[in-house]
């Protein structure tokens, strides 16, 4: 009896300092050493001897479980709570520390701050804190590894069961086993992936903006689902002792990519939006003000952009050089209108150049569906092609997307942009576009970009704000696109356009050109007047070109004689033509108004369509007819 | 006593890899057997971003280094074949042989079998047709070198793991600790392939001999 209470006590014994030898393991290597590199640093160098077990004092403490530990000073703060009692589990937390970054070196914690225990009450939320960053110089905690050292007593009735079997036998058998599962506790915290973070933080005598802490309690605080599908666990087997049985196993996170691939990178949305649309990352802009718009230092956005541009935006920058010709900055570019900053900047630099230009072609593909009312050609093929061809197009070459469909975006989504919700970039959204894009009215890192891309847009003569104008450009982009080969030659030869054209073809045919195309286009037709030219082989504006053909072959209404139907015809086709300027420009006159009112006057248009007009033809046709017999008859009766 | 057996994951290795990875899965099991008292020490791999611990014993690491010393001769003879090393635990018995004679009997309860497949070694120089290819095979192959490392540091790992479950699973085989000085509490041996056949040395003198093969002068 008394040697089994001994034993038991003994138990109880080895138990305790399982515990302690097992906390002691666990914050060996996840707390950072602060200066001093202890014993373990050293000797890997100086002394590998096995005897230096004899040299280096041995201390009682090493002596259990035959495992020489550094000294590490939070376990053994933490151990105390673990002698009173073996039956609470442990729970070591392991703590990855961020600070949220605001590169103010003098408010950097120091590590040994980071690395102090956390109360309970700053863990409360075990995963970032700031999920939705919170401000500045919060830092963020997520838990990265859980380890619960547990002593289970087993039911009465079995107890005693082991009795039989020489107690001491079984006890060393029990330590045997402890010490082997302790040595597999020594492997697996360095081969767990937050070794590799508390490796960092010693090696590196830099700053980093994280760190780890650890917390002990004897309660397991639960995970939410989340974080649990992002744990792993990894069980040690359970050593049986004579009354129970010792377990020990970690949760762990198995991917630290975001801690640990860029180190000294601080990542944190927050900084982002202040990146986005910098002009710094694009030397071709030109953004006059810009430091003065910023709150914050001017060494902010630098260290932003470095870091930023190296990562991910290297592929952005030609998407937003896509203007490099000084003539659009003119006075278009001084038209610019507050409200057009307020959608991003042409080349979003979060997406890469293909990513961005399809989405954009897509917008201007939707665009162009209400083009074929416009189109006097009752066939819908043409604009359907004309987007395919705008998107492979656009696939290749990067700039001139942005021309056309920013203005489009704006016109459609301003308010959703307005409301932080950006159109691609999924990841980004939303941070980088966030509030502090949005109200920044006159933000003039945009400007830079938008104005580039107005002075583009709204060439045609009118300087209004381009997202404005956007349903009539794209339908005349459609009705143009197809003989816009043809006739930009002449319309551009003037040289603000070579520019342009020599960016990009597509561009021409969106923006100002459309009126003067429109032109070329009556003048290359009219003198032509067999109608067999023109028929659907160039598809809108040829089209364009057979209703007006059509119009000055019709039999005049008047009952004069040929001479003054050419007459009249040509008059005719001025008014056709005169409508068209009217619906050109109507946009310029209702500038200040929204998209409805250019809306309704093309919806004007629209309901003119080549049949309409062909119907209508024909009716006067009969009428004229008609009248001409009654004419002619009562003129003979007469 | 019942012997376990543990094979561990093959591990595809070039031949510039085989020391390290075979240092570090030769430790990583000795430090598991080595109930002495230990002061662990850790070693950080230098081509892979992995860190194993060594019982700090000189003797298990001098003849460690041996052994892979000798591995690698072999897989310079034997090149393109798997291989294997094994390292077994044993305990000493006396065995009474004969009325008058003792023997010291070696009785296994561990072996530990660590199967490499060691590449071959590329050839840069064999594909020399095209002057495009052979920047191509460059890049290729520098890709895929370190896709290959990443999957070998991933393997190693796994075998490391692989040691720690079985350390874990099986501890019921492992003898009491016998009450001897030093971190080594059990007698172990490290058998390499040629290792076992005796005529390893002499087939080796006598090649130098006969070809002066390049590779062993070498």
């Amino acid at each position: 009896m008394a040697s089994s209470h001994s034993d038991s006590a003994k138990m109880e014994q080895i138990i305790t300092e399982f515990f302690a030898k097992s906390l002691h393991i666990i914050l060996e290597s996840r707390t950072p050493y602060i200066s001093s590199r202890n014993f373990g640093g050293e000797q890997i160098v100086s002394s590998p001897s096995s005897s230096s077990s004899s040299s280096s004092s041995v201390r009682p403490r090493d002596k259990w479980f035959n495992l020489a530990l550094r000294e590490s000073p939070e376990a053994l703060e933490n151990l105390d709570l673990w002698r009173q009692s073996n039956l609470e589990p442990m729970v070591v937390d392991v703590v990855l520390v961020k600070r949220a970054i605001k590169w103010d070196p003098a408010n950097f914690y120091p590590k040994a701050e980071l690395s102090k225990n956390l109360s309970s009450k700053e863990l409360h939320s075990n995963c970032w804190n700031s999920d939705q960053e919170e401000l500045g110089n919060e830092r963020s905690e997520k838990i990265i590894e859980r380890w619960i050292v547990q002593y289970e007593v087993r039911k009465a009735k079995d107890a005693g069961k082991g009795s039989k079997r020489s107690s001491s036998n079984i006890l060393s058998s029990i330590y045997k086993k402890l010490m082997l599962l302790l040595r597999s506790l020594y492997l697996t915290v360095r081969l767990l992936p937050a070794y590799k973070i508390f490796r960092d933080l010693n090696l590196s005598g830099q700053i980093r903006s994280f760190s780890l802490a650890h917390r002990v309690s004897s309660f397991v605080e639960p995970f939410t689902r989340r974080e649990d599908a992002e744990m792993q666990r990894f069980g040690f087997a359970p050593v049986d002792t004579s009354c129970g049985r010792l377990c020990l196993s970690v949760l762990y996170r198995s991917s630290l990519s975001d801690v640990s691939s860029e180190p000294s990178t601080p990542m944190s949305p927050q900084l982002i939006p202040d990146y986005v649309g910098s002009p710094l990352a694009d030397p071709l802009k030109r953004f006059p003000s810009l430091p003065l718009s910023r709150g914050s230092p001017s060494s902010l956005p630098f260290s932003r952009r470095h870091s930023w541009s190296f990562d991910q935006f290297r592929a952005s920058p030609p998407s937003m050089t896509f203007s490099p010709s000084p003539t659009h900055s003119e006075p278009y570019a001084s038209a610019s209108n507050p409200r057009s900053c307020r959608f991003p900047p042409p080349g979003l630099p979060p997406h890469p150049p293909e990513v961005s230009h399809i989405h954009k072609d897509n917008v201007s593909f939707d665009e162009y569906y209400p083009s074929p009312t416009f189109s006097p050609s009752p066939s819908p093929s043409p604009p359907i092609y004309v987007p395919g061809s705008h998107v492979s197009k656009a696939l290749i070459r990067s700039e001139s997307a942005p021309v056309n469909i920013p203005a489009t975006k704006f016109l459609n989504s301003s308010m959703l942009f307005k409301n932080q919700n950006p159109p691609p970039s999924p990841p980004l959204k939303g941070t980088r576009y966030g509030p502090s894009v949005a109200d920044k009215k006159a933000c003039p890192s945009r400007d830079g970009a938008t104005v580039d891309k107005m002075s583009f847009v709204g060439r045609d003569d009118i300087g209004r704000p381009s997202g404005l104008k956007i349903s009539s450009e794209s339908s005349a982009n459609i009705s143009y696109s197809r003989n816009s080969c043809r006739s930009f030659q002449d319309d551009f030869d003037e040289p603000e356009y070579t520019c342009a054209f020599d960016v990009d073809e597509d561009d021409v045919t969106d923006p100002g050109s459309r009126s003067d195309l429109f032109d070329k286009g009556r003048h290359e037709h009219d003198p032509l007047q067999s109608g067999s030219f023109l028929p659907i082989r160039k598809s809108p504006d040829a089209a364009v070109g057979a209703l007006v053909d059509m119009l000055n072959k019709a039999p005049p209404l008047h009952q004069d004689v040929s001479n003054l139907a050419t007459a009249s015809q040509a008059s005719r086709s001025d008014t056709w033509s005169n409508s068209f300027h009217e619906y050109c420009q109507t946009p310029k006159a209702i500038s200040a108004q929204d998209g409805t009112s250019s809306v309704a006057s093309s919806a004007l248009l629209a309901s003119k369509t080549t049949a309409d007009a062909l119907e209508e033809l024909k009716g006067y046709k009969e009428m004229k007819n008609l009248l001409l017999s009654q004419g002619g008859t009562v003129g003979h009766r007469v | 006593m019942n012997c376990e057996v543990c094979h561990l994951k093959e591990l595809e290795v070039e031949h510039f890899e085989i020391r390290e990875v075979v240092r570090c899965i030769l430790h990583t099991i000795i430090f598991h057997r080595a109930l002495g008292l230990v002061r662990p020490k850790e070693i950080d791999l230098e081509l892979f971003e992995i860190t194993y611990v060594q019982c700090g014993d000189l003797e298990v690491e001098k003849k460690i280094e041996e052994k892979i010393e000798q591995f690698i001769g072999w897989v310079e003879k034997h090149p393109n074949k798997k291989s294997q090393i094994c390292l077994s635990f044993y305990e000493v018995k006396n065995k009474q042989v004969s009325w008058f004679s003792k023997q010291m009997e070696r009785i296994y309860w561990e072996h530990w079998h660590i199967n490499l497949n060691v590449a071959q070694q590329p050839k840069v120089h064999s594909v020399k047709s095209h002057n495009s290819k052979v920047v191509d095979t460059g890049e290729n192959t520098l890709e895929e070198r370190s896709i290959r490392r990443a999957s070998l540091e991933a393997s190693l790992r796994d075998v490391l793991f692989q040691i720690i479950r079985f350390v874990n699973d099986k501890k019921e085989h492992v003898p009491p600790i016998p009450s001897r000085e030093g971190v080594i509490s059990f007698p172990y041996e490290i058998t390499i392939p040629s290792s076992s056949d005796s005529a390893f040395g002499m087939d080796m003198i006598k090649r130098m001999l006969q070809t002066g093969h390049p590779t062993m002068l070498s």
